[in-house]
């Protein structure tokens, strides 16, 4: 999967951080929200009519090169115009889109693993030029991974296949990894370095994705970028128009090979304005809310109450220790923190109940999210009892967290955090408030004590959050957390091929995570989101996924 | 007016001091501030060595003075960089468009403000010790004191949702002689009103104050002894004079709007530079930043010029270029 969400930058971050963290702001949080949705919608349309126009307020993309996005406003448009070997549905499973089945893993002798994709027969270019091939697809990844392309994320996505890691530092000769057949031109293999479950998974993310070699030669992230604003790919909609900082229309391509889809076209409106406003003036069909808003449509007399719809998102927002750094090197003042937070009023005052409160690390919607998940209850008698049996007693040294903002003022988030843990424990915890790269950058470092900061699923399996972040050798462990029975069951639920066994295993691991406390895990982010009643089957998704072709207008 | 050729001359040679050392400044903040635009494309991953990689290859880890002097020269050659907010595309086939869409609306508001400001503030001044010049001075300094972000929300409410005789903003342009221009359209209407209210505001607070402090004048008394009507008398010989200094701030009025279009561009979704240069901003774009730097900078050279040329021309006692006494 994909790739929805995937990945969001680190600006993004930071400023959703700051958004969230700072208690939002109507503005900023609509378009975003309206990019990304949710849905629970099933059953197939009926009735529905073509020739529709969804209209929606967008997010200018950075690229629209599938090599280069990352962040999330721009993979919003990069799923719906291009597409790889595997998509993502609506359930969130990785389903075939250019190829014509999902295959089966096959182990080789020396440890490596390989899938055998067929190509469907006549997926056609937008432009009608001519049929993907398997060599599309080779050219597609290896252009990825060339150096010269200059992708900061190819080798995220693409470096589990073999010999990738060591063409993506030479761009000499090829990918040994993606094998084309030459008596076979609609086959291809792909084999990767080790048994890994959630590979696919990754081949939803737009790295992944087929370009058109007649636009793309010569161009990379940074150069002889205008190709772009004719964008020639295989997906459900097709680029009709890209105003920098205007406008971006979709035009549904009629020839999509799973279905074409039901609207006409999709215009977004990246200019922005105030979303809600708009949304009730019957300019935009669909708008998220802000938190200044919320408590408005949430009101049961107020007739925008009976447009609203929230979901969740995969996403989780917590405060991390440096659990090498005292005093949180003892996880008893670990515990201690995490009991003096009252996660209820926390998300009930300041954030209004727009996100859900965290137990564990995985968020709802997940595969592997633990209801019953024994989470740290808020319990400032146990606090304190615990703070006291620590090794540094009530002698604790100074205390910082760190998070990443603009402006002077610390976020209403912070703000009652540190209020809690003065009033619980009688500890002054002070704030360093930096600018997102910096925070990044120090945060990689380890410099940090403590820090406030979220997490963003790039794809749609628990191995995204729980290896990626907390295991003892992942270089995106910024906690330095390490526990060995953790990193045990994380490499078995790497390889367990039965999805129901490694699922338990990541539960089993997480259970651990949360009572050894490297992180106290805060809330998982929700859509806020206001649709037109016209608008039918807009899904909702927690993560970005190609979603446009599902929405149909009844008016 | 025999100095001014040398005078305008010597006042352009300082220019491009001026330009460098405001250019070297923002440079050094961008190249020594943190973040760039590699590391934002790389999200919330964690990949040193492939940052390293790209930064070296595009030259981000030269010497600073070799990066500054490769993107001045490329600047005289019109070549202003590529942004990085939209990854690729030439920052002057961007920055100038929207600059354009700016600078159209903020001139129509700068004409408006000045064409009621002033007479409002000249006739307050004249109905000094009424009740009509308080109650203006107050209505105006309300209108001052309202800011952006409340005046438009209420606006959009009234206009838009409420009346629906607006749309609650936007921008759409029609070609007119050749010219993309988005103020014939409805839709510019309260972004109009938004800017021009305070300004008209600030425009008639200054005039009234410039305007009593000529009619206190002894040529003024002269005047209305020698039994000039009092039309005459406030139109050749107070306004005038009151006006001298306002000719001073028209220029900069200008470039004072252009600043604060920030919001005004949020809020009614106008695709213009205040809008760009936030996402540049957020997006460690250089190249637009040093763009903008560079265009507002020459900007307010000239304005600075035109302004003190045109102050010698209305008001014969200031000589330009200091020298000769005076």
């Amino acid at each position: 999967m994909l790739g929805a969400l995937a990945a969001t930058t680190a600006v993004v971050v930071g400023v959703a951080a700051a958004l969230v963290m700072g208690g939002g702001d109507d503005n900023e949080n609509g378009p975003a929200a309206t990019n990304t949705p949710e849905a629970q919608t099933t059953g197939t349309p009926s009735g529905a009519t073509s020739g529709d126009t969804l209209r929606l307020l967008g997010r200018d993309p950075i690229t629209m090169d599938p090599a280069c996005a990352s962040d999330v406003d721009s993979a919003a448009y990069v799923i719906e115009i291009f597409g790889g070997l595997v998509t993502i549905d609506r359930d969130l499973k990785t389903v075939p889109d250019i190829a014509e089945a999902i295959p089966e893993p096959v182990e080789n002798a020396d440890g490596t693993v390989s899938y055998t994709f067929q190509v469907r027969r006549g997926v056609l270019f937008h432009n009608q030029s001519r049929q993907v091939a398997a060599e599309d697809v080779k050219y597609s990844m290896e252009r990825a991974l060339n150096p010269d392309t200059q992708s900061p994320i190819a080798e995220t996505y693409l470096g589990d296949i073999v010999g990738a890691k060591e063409f993506a530092s030479t761009g000499e000769g090829e990918v040994s990894g993606i094998q084309l057949d030459p008596a076979a031109p609609y086959k291809l293999t792909i084999t990767i370095d080790a048994p890994k479950p959630y590979f696919l998974a990754k081949l939803t993310y737009p790295t992944a994705f087929v370009v058109d070699s007649n636009q793309t030669e010569g161009t990379s992230c940074f150069t002889n970028t205008n190709w772009q604003r004719r964008a020639n790919g295989t997906g459900p909609f097709k680029l009709k128009e890209w105003d920098l900082g205007q406008r971006i229309v979709l035009e549904a391509n009629s020839r999509y090979h799973l279905g074409a889809p039901l609207l006409a076209q999709v215009e977004f409106n990246l200019a922005g304005g105030s979303a809600v406003t708009m949304y009730e003036n019957d300019e935009i069909d669909v708008t998220g809310v802000g938190l200044n808003d919320i408590e408005r449509v949430r009101d049961p007399n107020e007739p925008l109450n009976a447009e609203f719809q929230t979901g969740p998102r995969l996403d989780i927002w917590y405060i991390g220790f440096n659990v090498e750094k005292p005093p949180f090197d003892d996880v008893k003042v670990r515990q201690a923190f995490a009991h003096a937070i009252d996660k209820d009023k926390l998300i009930g005052t300041v954030l209004k109940d727009a996100v859900v409160e965290a137990n564990g690390i995985l968020p709802p919607g997940m595969p592997g999210y633990n209801e019953n998940l024994q989470g740290l209850e808020f319990d400032p008698e146990l606090a304190k009892q615990l703070l006291s049996e620590s090794t540094y007693g009530d002698d604790l040294p100074a205390v910082e967290i760190a998070s990443s903002g603009r402006g002077a003022s610390v976020g209403p988030v912070s703000e009652a955090i540190l209020g809690m843990w003065k009033e619980n424990l009688g500890i002054e915890v002070t704030i360093r408030q930096t600018e997102s790269a910096t925070f990044f950058q120090d945060l990689r470092d380890g410099d940090f004590q403590m820090f406030e900061v979220g997490w963003v699923a790039d794809y749609v399996d628990p191995e995204n959050f729980l290896k990626v972040k907390l295991y003892g050798e992942s270089k995106d462990n910024e906690s330095k957390y390490r526990n060995s029975e953790v990193d045990r069951l994380l490499e078995q639920a790497d390889t367990e091929q039965d999805t129901a066994q490694r699922l338990a295993l990541y539960q089993q691991a997480e259970q651990i995570i949360v009572n050894d406390v490297p992180w106290i895990p805060l809330f998982h982010d929700e859509y806020s989101v206001l649709i037109k009643p016209y608008v039918k089957d807009y899904v909702l998704p927690p993560f970005v996924i190609p979603r446009l072709r599902y929405v149909h207008i009844e008016k | 007016m025999p100095g001014i050729l040398p005078y305008i001359v010597r006042r352009l040679l300082w220019a491009p001091f001026v330009l460098l050392a405001v250019t070297l400044a923002t440079f050094a903040l961008g190249r020594f501030g943190p973040g760039d635009p590699i590391e934002v494309l790389q999200g919330q991953y964690n990949n040193p060595e492939v940052v390293e990689r790209i930064r070296q290859e595009r030259g981000l880890d030269d010497p600073f003075l070799n990066q500054y002097g490769r993107y001045m020269w490329d600047a005289l050659h019109g070549e202003l960089g590529t942004s990085s907010t939209y990854l690729g595309v030439a920052v002057e086939d961007i920055i100038f468009e929207k600059l354009w869409v700016t600078v159209q609306y903020n001139l129509l508001a700068l004409i408006i403000i000045f064409a009621i400001g002033l007479p409002a503030g000249i006739w307050a001044a004249l109905r000094r010790g009424t009740w009509q010049d308080p109650l203006t001075i107050s209505v105006l300094l309300l209108f001052r004191s309202l800011p952006v972000l409340v005046t438009i929300p209420i606006l959009q409410y009234i206009l838009a949702i409420k009346l629906g005789w607006l749309p609650s903003g936007g921008w759409d342009e029609r070609e007119i002689l050749g010219l993309k221009l988005g103020i014939f359209d409805k839709r510019i209407i309260m972004p109009l009103l938004v800017l021009s209210l305070p300004g008209i505001a600030g425009v008639a607070r200054l005039m009234r104050a410039q305007t009593l402090e000529v009619l206190d004048q002894d040529f003024v008394r002269t005047a209305r002894a020698k039994g000039l009507q009092e039309f005459v008398v406030v139109s050749r010989h107070v306004a005038r004079n009151a006006l001298l200094p306002m000719t001073t701030i028209v220029g900069f009025a200008l470039v004072g709007l252009l600043g604060g279009s920030l919001f005004v561009e949020s809020l009614f979704g106008i695709p213009g530079i205040g809008q760009f240069v936030w996402k540049a901003v957020l997006n460690y774009d250089y190249d637009v930043m040093m763009a903008v730097t560079l265009i507002t900078a020459t900007a307010f050279i000239l304005v600075n010029l035109v302004t003190d040329i045109a102050y010698g021309f209305i008001d014969p006692r200031v000589r330009l270029g200091g020298r000769g006494g005076g």
